[in-house]
């Protein structure tokens, strides 16, 4: 999991206003075929930190890399380089979940041939065949939020931002989002992933940024943050609580 | 809760976002030409009136332009998506919340339609066979607007889907019977044949299942209302468009898989699916119904080609909406779509589908064997070099809109 960093964040500042930056100095990096898990509280500043990655705020200060290149290099080859999953489903009405999958092919420039065998795949892994040609505007917010994770999945980019992906999912879409992660992620996609089922997680993820307050607060393996926290052994649940608490 | 005064408060905050828009109107070249249009034709009407054809369908033309109107039945309730959570504990005093919005859109309603027969009363007068009086007509022009509004809010309780749509089309055809009876029958006798159908029609609408409050029919015909009077005022100014109502139009499913598979051409895909799934192409296909058989109805002369070029252009500005399409959605951000592919795709598809409606209302004065044949070639070039003039316009307009 060494070689170039996928994304690399240096020395980020950055909010809505110059004044009050809500991101201080975040810095941390994801490696190829590497999982991290963006952990935080309500407020914390992780969709703050995706929406800089995803390029859709300016940082105060410091700076996001994908593959060694900012988005002001290359706008296009940046943002093909990663797909991203938001916390609410965010899907056109007019199109079908087929016809989403289809269009993200396509922005995604994947071959027809190899969109058919990724969408037919997809499909029967998240159980939507049967409303494979509903109006998005039909489906229940579950299968919203798998049309999105889908949609991710039928491109293969470098790097998966994907945040709070279990929110509304049932069982066994948990299951089989985390059985497909981890499938990218030995075919050597890098994912970031934010999430507050920490129990979830932990098992899945090799690596963690805890942010706090908008400042990363601990980052490492289980085992490393677990030593930051003198908390040896406990579940990523604990490590989290002890982190938080002394930060307050 | 003083819900009177909450659909007040609501009412002003919506026209509060609509005023500052209405100098734009009025100052846009669309509203300068449309007053232009009306003027030109209150000329053209005049003298049409003073030199009726023989055999002109008085009666028909009289149901084909107040059959719409009456038909037409629409509610702003300006109701929340938040409402069906707060306002549930009030479900049962609701009543008095929709009465105004119930009233108020019959008012607005019948208003327009009154407008549609002031007009048409002159070549009505002219008309052979029977005639009713003026008075008569305005009373039962309201009945049937209140039986259709009665209809249409009861509509919107019916819990299943297909009844909703079944009771729809009852109620088209219910109003354009009665009206084609009052048109061309004795007064007593399509007024006894109106209360009679209407009677059935009210205990007809009893039967369906249907919902104490309708909440969810009531969001969303609320926001399908509030994205019409966006998509009316995307024809002045820029304004967001996103909102409009869609529907699934299955038939239509085949168009856009010819669309070549690249990046370049992902955002035409979506857009084409927009058009086609969207309000924009009922609106677009109801007026090149309407132009090609006034067009037909013409025939090869200066009028109908004023006409020709009229309903091109006013095509053309509905579709120049498409550029508001997914403006202001966070999700095509998302996707890495070509710089400029959003102004290009939607200058490309909206003056490809022009030029289609153009040449579609063109076609009636085909088999017209009167007339010269220069004048064949010459409406249809004319009507091409408007659509690329409008094409032209809107590469320069957004252009100059992404300058500023």
């Amino acid at each position: 999991m060494n070689g170039t960093p996928v994304l690399q964040i240096e020395h980020l500042t950055g909010g809505y206003s110059l004044g009050r930056p809500v991101l201080h100095n975040i810095e941390f990096q994801v490696s190829p075929g590497e999982m991290v898990g963006l952990i935080g509280l309500n407020g914390a500043g992780k969709s703050t930190t995706m929406k800089h990655i995803l390029g859709l705020m300016t940082p105060h200060q410091g700076g996001v890399s994908l593959l060694g290149h900012t988005r002001e290099e290359d706008p296009e080859a940046y943002q093909a380089a990663l797909a991203f999953v938001p916390e609410s489903p965010l899907l056109y009405d007019e199109l079908t979940v087929r016809e989403h999958m289809e269009f993200a092919a396509r922005a995604y420039s994947v071959a027809p041939e190899v969109y058919e065998e990724r969408a037919a795949a997809l499909l029967k892994l998240f159980r939507m065949e049967e409303k494979a040609d509903s109006l998005s505007l039909h489906l229940s917010k579950g299968m919203k939020q798998k049309v999105m994770i889908m949609c991710a999945f039928i491109a293969r980019p470098s790097l998966y931002v994907i945040d709070e992906p279990f929110l509304g999912l049932d069982p066994l879409g948990i299951r089989s989002l985390l059985d497909f992660m981890m499938d990218l992620k030995r075919s050597g996609a890098s994912i970031l992933l934010s999430s507050h089922i920490l129990s979830t997680i932990e098992n899945y993820c090799d690596r963690f940024v805890v942010l706090h307050q908008g400042s990363v607060i601990a980052q490492g393996t289980l085992k490393e943050i677990a030593q930051v926290a003198r908390m040896p052994g406990a579940t990523l649940e604990d490590i989290f609580y002890n982190l938080v608490k002394g930060g307050d | 809760m003083d819900l009177v005064e909450l659909r007040k408060r609501r009412k002003a905050l919506h026209w509060s976002k609509i005023l500052p828009y209405l100098p734009y109107v009025f100052q846009s070249g669309v509203a300068v030409l449309l007053l232009i249009l009306m003027i030109a034709f209150s000329a053209w009407y005049t003298r049409f009136l003073q030199h009726i054809p023989e055999g002109l369908p008085i009666g028909w033309i009289m149901i084909l332009l107040l059959g719409p109107a009456v038909i037409y039945s629409g509610f702003r309730t300006y109701i929340h998506p938040a409402d069906s959570v707060f306002l549930l504990p009030q479900e049962a005093s609701m009543s008095t919340y929709f009465k105004p919005a119930f009233w108020s859109g019959i008012l607005y309603k019948l208003s327009g339609t009154y407008a549609i027969l002031l007009v048409l009363w002159p070549l009505y007068q002219r008309s052979d066979g029977i005639r009713h009086p003026f008075w008569i007509w305005l009373i039962v022009l309201l009945l049937l607007k209140l039986a259709g509004a009665y209809g249409a809010w009861q509509e919107l309780k019916i819990a299943s889907h297909r009844a909703r749509a079944g009771f729809r089309l009852l109620r088209w055809c219910v109003l354009l019977l009665l009206l084609a009876a009052w048109v061309w029958q004795p007064a007593w006798k399509s007024l006894l044949f109106l209360i009679l159908v209407v009677v059935n029609y009210v205990l007809a609408l009893r039967f369906p299942m249907k919902h104490r409050v309708p909440w969810e029919n009531l969001i969303a015909a609320e926001k399908a209302s509030a994205a019409n009077n966006m998509l009316v005022l995307g024809w002045f100014v820029d304004v967001p468009a996103e909102g409009q109502g869609v529907s699934p139009r299955r038939w239509l499913d085949w168009i856009g898989k010819r669309i070549s598979w690249s990046r370049e051409g992902a955002y035409r895909y979506l857009l084409t699916k927009t058009l086609v799934r969207g309000e924009l192409l009922g609106i677009g296909a109801r007026l090149t119904i309407l132009g090609a058989i006034l067009v037909g109805w013409c025939g090869r002369t200066w009028l109908g080609l004023g006409l020709y070029l009229f309903f091109v252009f006013l095509i053309g500005a509905q579709l120049s909406v498409l550029r508001h399409a997914h403006r202001d959605s966070s999700a095509a951000l998302y996707y890495p779509l070509p710089s400029g592919a959003r102004k290009k795709e939607a200058a490309d598809l909206g003056s490809r589908t022009l030029a289609g409606a153009a040449v579609i209302m063109w076609l009636p004065l085909l088999p017209q064997g009167d007339g010269p044949l220069t004048y064949l070639g010459g409406s249809l070039v004319a009507g091409l070099i408007l659509v690329y003039a409008m094409r032209s316009n809107w590469n320069r307009k957004w252009r100059e809109e992404e300058e500023d």
